[in-house]
């Protein structure tokens, strides 16, 4: 029963990261219809900014704000350079340039950074574990578990309060008719992103958190899970991401937990399984977007 | 025109009809510049090419044979290795170098085998390399059946009965924990059970939960991977409570490795040399640092080092030449090259060189030596693929 409950928390904690990566994603697709593959890149740019801030002698506290602003902006960047000039271009050019854009990132941090891993500074208490009820947990599972929730909460406040949400909600179910009512395309667009670069610069923060370094290509296993998970929860939808996000961290983790030893080699193949037997009950996901009717993607 | 080209053509067999004074070595580099392995690639190529520039600047190899080098990015994708390899052979190289992994070196064998030049792969480790790859594949570093009896040796001899292992059957490298479990159980330790995990994965909580549920815990955890899954592993273990002693190998001889803080303390692994004051290592590593203006990170760059003092030796053994199979048989038959990290020996070999393996531990963040022992010859397992 600990064991059990153990695992759970452990998949909480997975599930959460997943769901931020994926909601990333799904913030930018929901209107602008693009899969942003160079999410994972906006990841390493602030894992990177966390290791230069550890060189600098910045405290981590102060460094994880700055981290997720630097994301932030690299994503309004990124729309400015490389997605608007083919915004109403198709979405297999839109695709096609994200992809550039990952491989181009990537090979300037080879570059320009280095080949290698590079080592980045944490705080001791990181590593640290309390003993709650009988149940160890890491502070680091602890800090993404409220971290999600922090996220989450805040972007259903964002969402339902502020303009801008409620004019990217506007823009996620008709973006055509959202212009019509004086919408500002534009703004939605690079509010967007900026929100994508948040959700990327807080999820780096955890993954960085477990893994201690960075390296040029660190975004592209995150941004892969992201699609899974966005995939399953119902691309496009901002709850379908949070779902399946933790659906993917539960199925990953009760895997790699309760499978028999002789089977744990094929664990991956049986999570993609157990995704595609999803798909099949649920063509659209999870929870559908609702621009996406009775559409198949 | 015709003037200018008939001018032209008269240089160009001037300088055509110089070189037989100053013979050249075509070194071809099939590494990965880009992609997963160029992290490893890399440091080795920076090595070797302070060791060209040290032989070509001291007039080449024996005083006369000058080393060309002709560079191909094979973005750690074994296809593009098989591509760079035969545009290297179509260029008339005398030695191949490869990835720093078994599986794109493997994907040359075809090529290397019939065109019959010599490969060496950067710092592959894996004992399946050459054996699969036929005589003209060598690879550089102490072979992961080598480096898994000196552990499994050292924490038998530290009084730790009993063992777990977590590897991943996703690269050869990444398995050498068997090859741990194989010599530790035949040392007369308790193997108490293996997890594997892939390459990338995130996150260990499940793995580290199921650890730490143990009744008895291991005394020692074995395994060879390396980052970002190492720490990661490390720090899940460390946050579940799980106490052993983590030995790992080669891959993890990172700085991020010593700046886990308490996390990365007790750490032991096996590498390829360490720099002890006066020891050739730590020429080498000045070397390095007057040549980029950097303290040397890693011991791969050394390991590049090596490549090219391995190669220069094979040159002067066939008398100074620079045909690829008289290169191949000199270098099956060197024996005793001193290397910026160790004595390297392929006489008697299949081309798995018999070097050093050294055991380090982290201490305060810094490297402690433990040891450089001679791992006992019966115990270590044979190169088995996976």
């Amino acid at each position: 029963m600990d064991l059990l409950l153990q695992q759970t928390v452990n998949a909480f904690a997975l599930g959460g990261t997943y769901a931020l990566l994926a909601l990333g994603l799904a913030v930018v697709f929901s209107i602008m219809g693009l899969i942003n593959f160079a999410h994972g890149e906006l990841m390493t740019i602030s894992g990177y900014t966390l290791m230069y801030c550890g060189i600098a002698g910045i405290s981590f506290l102060l460094a994880v704000p700055v981290a997720i602003a630097v994301a932030m902006i690299a994503a309004v960047l990124m729309e400015r350079i490389a997605f608007r000039p083919v915004r109403n271009s198709s979405a297999a050019t839109m695709l096609v340039t994200s992809f550039a854009v990952s491989m181009i990132l990537q090979v300037l941090f080879q570059n320009f950074i280095s080949t290698r891993s590079q080592p980045v500074i944490l705080p001791q208490v990181l590593s640290d574990s309390i003993t709650l009820g009988g149940l160890v947990i890491g502070l680091n599972k602890i800090a993404a578990i409220v971290a999600t929730v922090v996220m989450l909460v805040f972007l259903d406040i964002f969402m339902k309060r502020q303009k801008t949400g409620i004019a990217m909600r506007a823009a996620a179910e008709d973006f055509n008719v959202a212009r019509l009512m004086g919408i500002r395309a534009n703004t939605v667009i690079a509010g967007a992103f900026a929100l994508s670069g948040m959700l990327a610069g807080v999820a780096a923060v955890l993954w960085v958190s477990q893994r201690s370094s960075v390296d040029p290509h660190m975004g592209f296993l995150p941004v892969v899970k992201a699609f899974i998970a966005a995939i399953l929860g119902g691309l496009g939808s901002l709850r379908g991401a949070v779902a399946g996000g933790f659906l993917l961290g539960f199925i990953e983790i009760y895997l790699a937990a309760f499978l028999p030893p002789e089977m744990q080699e094929f664990r991956e193949p049986i999570g993609l399984s157990i995704v595609v037997v999803v798909l099949l009950f649920r063509p659209n996901g999870l929870i559908p977007a609702a621009s996406l009717k009775s559409e198949k993607v | 025109m015709k003037k200018t080209l008939l001018a032209s053509t008269m240089v160009a067999a001037a300088a055509l009809a110089a070189p037989a004074i100053a013979e050249t070595l075509k070194i071809g580099l099939a590494t990965a510049q880009t992609g997963g392995l160029a992290g490893y690639d890399g440091p080795v190529i920076e090595g070797l090419h302070i060791a060209v520039d040290e032989i070509n600047a001291a007039g080449g190899i024996n005083g006369n044979i000058m080393i060309e080098l002709i560079e191909k990015d094979v973005r750690s994708d074994p296809a593009q290795t098989a591509i760079a390899v035969q545009e290297l052979a179509d260029e008339g190289v005398s030695v191949i170098v490869l990835p720093c992994d078994a599986d794109p070196s493997l994907a040359a064998i075809g090529t290397v085998s019939s065109a019959q030049i010599p490969a060496i792969s950067t710092c592959a480790s894996s004992p399946t390399l050459p054996m699969i790859g036929g005589d003209f594949m060598f690879a550089n570093f102490p072979g992961d059946n080598v480096q898994a009896t000196v552990s499994a040796e050292w924490a038998w001899g530290e009084g730790h009965k009993s063992a777990y292992i977590i590897y991943s059957p996703d690269s050869q490298y990444t398995t050498m924990p068997l090859y741990f479990a194989d010599v530790f159980t035949a040392l007369g330790g308790e193997m108490l059970g293996e997890d594997t995990h892939s390459i990338g994965q995130q996150d260990f909580s499940a793995i580290a939960t199921r650890i730490a549920a143990l009744d008895p815990q291991p005394d020692v955890i074995m395994t060879s991977s390396y980052e970002p899954d190492f720490p990661s592993m490390l720090k899940a273990l460390r946050a579940a409570g799980v106490t052993a002693q983590m030995i790992g190998s080669d891959g993890i001889d990172s700085p991020t490795t010593f700046s886990l803080g308490d996390v990365g303390e007790g750490v032991v692994f096996t590498t390829a040399g360490h720099a002890t004051e006066g020891s050739p290592l730590a020429e080498f590593n000045a070397k390095y640092e007057a040549a980029t203006g950097n303290p040397s990170e890693t011991v791969f760059n050394a390991v590049g080092y090596d490549l090219v003092i391995v190669v220069a030796e094979a040159v002067k053994a066939a008398g100074g030449s620079t045909d690829p199979v008289a290169i191949r048989n000199a270098m099956a038959e060197l024996e005793n090259v001193r290397g910026a990290t160790s004595l390297i020996t392929y006489k008697g070999t299949n081309g798995m060189p018999v070097r050093e393996v050294t055991l380090i531990r982290v201490n305060g963040g810094e490297r402690e030596l433990v040891g450089q022992p001679s791992p006992t010859a019966e115990l270590i397992p044979a190169p088995r693929m996976q």
